[in-house]
């Protein structure tokens, strides 16, 4: 870590959200934010995201209203039901170098953090690296190394996109399962190991902020978008992510 | 050993110019940093790069990276088989994993010699 540099993590505690205000708020954070940032968040109504990649034609049987946007992450497609949304927006720096390790740190994190509410997982140390693009588009269908499963299978979804601005920049995506969404009924969740009520919904973000602000070494402090910060995340609302053509343009 | 025939952008592209043209590629650092890589995109022949800006993505292990341009110009030759062949990269990142041909306009002022981007690499770790 640079030396002077910026030791505190925002954290920004948002209501549940649009598809498309969710994924603008994120891509705002990724080219503006200057404090290394952790958002918490959820999905209302429900939607399903697509990885960068991914082609539209795989998607062409959801229920016609369905919510769906594009994520700025790669990976699979997920159903954002009832889960605990996550997204990390720092410098590179403050991640290992190489992409697998920092997935092996952020999911430490997310480990320790349901271990604390009392919901065992296990880090997957042998097989496949995670791989960006399995055999059903669907994310969470094919845990491969590091990915956080249960019994059950995979628990956690996670994703990343690296740009280079001024620096070298991460926006990491987590979406952590609290009840198996209708459209990928295959997921491990919370709910599978104990009944999630609002105490532990409350706990389970806490011990993430904590979790998190351990492994990257920085000061969780509650904090809200600037004003910059929000007036782009409303113009890319817009312009990108509820234009239908971006969204099919793979 | 990198080749010394050639210069390098921190993030890790590089660019060997021959006659007036830029051949582009990404370097073994780059590669060895990423791994699973699945997908790559890349401008059509006759689109312009910008120095700096953003001229093509690559995803591995669920992540995209951006591949920025060292250089501004036309892209006069793209390789079209190295996206389905993505290994190339591991085995020949400064040979046969080539991605872009540009009639060069200009030239990034950042660009760095061989001897400069290793000790840059060794510095990232």
């Amino acid at each position: 870590m640079p030396v002077g540099a910026e030791r505190r993590l925002r954290l920004l505690r948002d209501p549940d959200g649009p598809a498309a205000w969710n994924m603008a708020v994120d891509d705002a954070l990724l080219e503006l934010a200057r404090v290394p940032t952790l958002r918490l968040y959820g999905w209302q109504p429900h939607a399903v995201s697509l990885g960068w990649f991914q082609p539209w034609a795989d998607f062409a049987t959801l229920p016609p209203d369905t919510p769906v946007v594009r994520r700025a992450t790669g990976g699979g497609a997920i159903h954002h039901g009832d889960e605990m949304t996550f997204s990390l927006a720092l410098d590179a720096e403050r991640l290992p170098g190489d992409v697998a390790a920092g997935y092996g740190l952020l999911h430490d994190a997310v480990q320790r953090a349901l271990a604390d509410c009392g919901v065992a997982s296990e880090r997957l140390a042998t097989g496949h690296a995670q791989r960006a693009r399995p055999g059903s588009p669907w994310c969470f269908a094919d845990p491969g190394r590091d990915d956080l499963v249960t019994e059950r299978g995979k628990l956690l979804g996670s994703a990343q996109r690296r740009v280079r601005t001024d620096r070298p920049r991460v926006l990491h995506h987590g979406s952590l399962v609290l009840h198996a969404p209708p459209l990928t009924p295959f997921v491990a969740a919370v709910a599978d190991v104990r009944p999630v009520d609002e105490a532990l919904r409350q706990q389970l973000a806490e011990r993430l902020t904590s979790r998190f602000a351990e492994v990257l070494d920085l000061e969780p402090f509650p904090g809200a978008l600037t004003a910059g910060e929000r007036a782009l995340a409303t113009r890319l609302q817009h312009e990108r992510h509820e234009d239908p053509a971006r969204l099919r343009r793979r | 050993m990198r080749p010394n025939d050639r210069k390098f952008l921190k993030s890790h592209e590089w660019c060997k110019i021959e006659n007036g043209v830029a051949t582009i590629g990404i370097t073994d650092y780059a590669v060895s940093h990423l791994s699973d890589l699945v997908f790559l995109d890349l401008p059509k022949q006759g689109a312009s790069v910008t120095i700096g800006e953003s001229f093509g993505e690559i995803e591995s292990v669920k992540a995209v990276s951006s591949l920025y341009a060292p250089i501004s110009g036309e892209v006069v030759a793209v390789n079209k088989d190295l996206p389905d062949h993505l290994e190339w990269l591991a085995e020949a990142p400064f040979g046969k994993a080539w991605m872009l041909k540009v009639k060069v306009s200009a030239q990034s002022p950042d660009l760095m010699d061989v001897k400069a981007y290793d000790a840059h690499c060794k510095a990232e770790g």
